[in-house]
């Protein structure tokens, strides 16, 4: 029983790694998200085709070749002269990266999806483009993202394990390092953490989806 | 002189002259019907009045204003635009409520948002010099014109648990509330199931009077001859007939409209 409580504390400290991995880039990536699908749906073509193209890039080769590209090229480019210190640091850059450019596609699908009739009718009533963005367009856009975003999110939950590749110390690493004392059950056990997390975030997604339930269209 | 000038009006859409020299004019307190089959241009005319298009030339005059002027289309600022656009109303074919607002607020929303930089501007607004004075009244005259549209009951329902008909009418006293000098409509009863036109044609009869001027595209013909002081006739982009009531939907002389009317008719009696 000791050993089963220092072990879950052991872990405990691996997941706090992701745990941090997944709140920064959160915070990091639904701002930077919304910036890049402003970008994406630009009048300005060259805007347009950057944001457009780096997306497509982002979204179309996998995560774990990032983690390895953000760790591994910098050094390479400067003959090691610039090299990170801190792992967990180049993981967050490549997963804010990765997971803007998602939240930056179910943005723009969100905002889109929104009939021009509304914006006209908020422009023949005399309201600013500022006004009609906030007083009528984002509420109706949040209400259509809710489920994508959750989805995104809980998905992003489950992805911090990847910084593994670039051998984060994050919960999985700690789960294996028990195998050496010939104990695999760890690695199983780590599947509890995700659930519990995961878990409370739909309980979270199913509030809000409930909230914002009153009205439909 | 006439409340509304619209002078020689030319819109395009690419290569596609969609509007070619349109010119009308419009007395205070009087009800214009424009008819004509679709793609003949009668919504992109409303559009072009109401600045959710710019036209590529001519005038448009309010009350001895120049609103817009072809000839000198330097590019206006939002503001100036918006101002424009205070002259106008605009009732859409699809309604266009906001969905997440209540009945009541749908109507109060703009005019509140107006307030405050209005009463900042020119000191007073909605016969309020405060902004609580001016909220006060838009509440009070949100409740009047819901009773005018006959929806006190609806006040606090969200426009999804409406019907159409009561939909549009709800759209038409958000118009309303901001007490524009000339309300256009833009066909309100086409997206309508055909027992719900009556109550919105009603309504909309019931707001004709000495000081509301108003633009109905519609093609209700009946309505447009019991209700309209003038009609206007469309085709591919001109008027092809213009005069009164009984001198466009009666005795049409243009052959174009009588075929039009003529298609109406085969089946209304
Ligand atoms: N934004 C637009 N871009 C290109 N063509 C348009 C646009 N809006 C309208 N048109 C064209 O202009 C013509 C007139 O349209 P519209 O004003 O909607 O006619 P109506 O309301 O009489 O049916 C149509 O041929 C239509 O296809
Ligand atoms: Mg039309």
């Amino acid at each position: 029983m000791d050993q089963f409580w220092s072990i879950t504390f052991q872990l405990l400290e691996g997941f706090k790694e992701n745990c941090i991995l997944f709140g920064v880039t959160l915070l990091a990536a639904l701002p930077l998200g919304l910036l890049v699908s402003f970008g994406s749906m630009s009048k300005f073509a060259p805007v347009k085709a950057v944001c457009r193209t780096v997306v497509w890039i982002i979204r179309g080769t996998p995560l774990m070749l990032q983690l390895f590209v953000v760790y591994y090229i910098p050094p390479l480019l400067t003959d090691g002269s610039f090299k990170f210190s801190d792992r967990l640091t180049a993981a967050t850059i490549a997963f804010i990266v990765n997971y803007a450019a998602y939240f930056s596609e179910i943005y723009r699908g969100g905002i889109e999806g929104i009939p021009k009739g509304q914006y006209e009718a908020g422009y023949v009533l005399g309201m600013k483009k500022s006004q009609i963005f906030i007083k009528v367009v984002l509420l109706q856009v949040i209400k259509r993202i809710v489920a994508p975003m959750s989805n995104e999110i809980i998905t992003l939950v489950k992805d911090t394990s990847l910084a593994r590749v670039i051998a984060v110390g994050e919960i999985l690493k700690n789960a294996e390092q028990f195998t050496k004392q010939g104990l695999i059950w760890p690695i199983f056990y780590t599947g509890a953490f995700f659930l519990l997390f995961c878990g409370v975030l739909t309980l979270l997604f199913r509030f809000i989806e409930k909230k914002l339930d009153y009205y439909k269209g | 002189m006439a409340l509304l000038e619209v002078q020689n009006i030319q819109k395009s859409f690419g290569r596609t002259e969609v509007l070619k020299n349109i010119s009308f004019s419009l007395e205070k307190g009087e009800v214009l019907a424009i008819i004509g089959s679709s793609g003949s241009g009668k919504t992109t005319l409303l559009r072009c009045i109401n600045f959710l298009e710019t036209p590529d030339r001519g005038v448009i005059t309010v009350g001895g204003d120049v609103l817009f002027d072809g000839a000198n289309p330097a590019k206006k600022r939002e503001k100036e635009i918006r101002k424009n656009r205070l002259h106008f109303g605009m009732v859409f074919q699809q309604f266009n409520l906001f969905p997440q607002y209540t009945v009541f607020e749908n109507l109060v929303l703009a005019p509140k948002l107006l307030a405050k930089e209005k009463i900042a501007e020119e000191g007073a607004f909605y016969g309020a010099n405060t902004y609580k004075g001016a909220v006060e009244n838009i509440n009070a005259e949100a409740e009047q014109l819901l009773k005018k549209v006959g929806l006190t009951e609806k006040r606090d329902e969200y426009p999804c648990n409406l019907s159409g008909g009561q939909q549009q009418r709800v759209a038409i006293a958000r118009a309303l509330a901001l007490n524009p000098d000339v309300l256009c409509f833009d066909e309100p009863t086409s997206a309508l199931d055909p027992e719900l036109t009556g109550e919105v044609l009603n309504v909309i009869k019931g707001l004709k009077s000495s000081d509301s001027t108003m633009i109905v595209v519609t093609h209700e013909i009946s309505f447009a001859r019991d209700v309209a002081d003038k009609v206007i006739f469309m085709a591919d982009g001109v008027i092809e007939e213009e005069g009164t009531p009984q001198q466009v939907i009666e005795n049409p002389h243009s052959a174009r409209t009588q075929a039009f009317l003529s298609r109406f008719n085969q089946y209304s009696d």
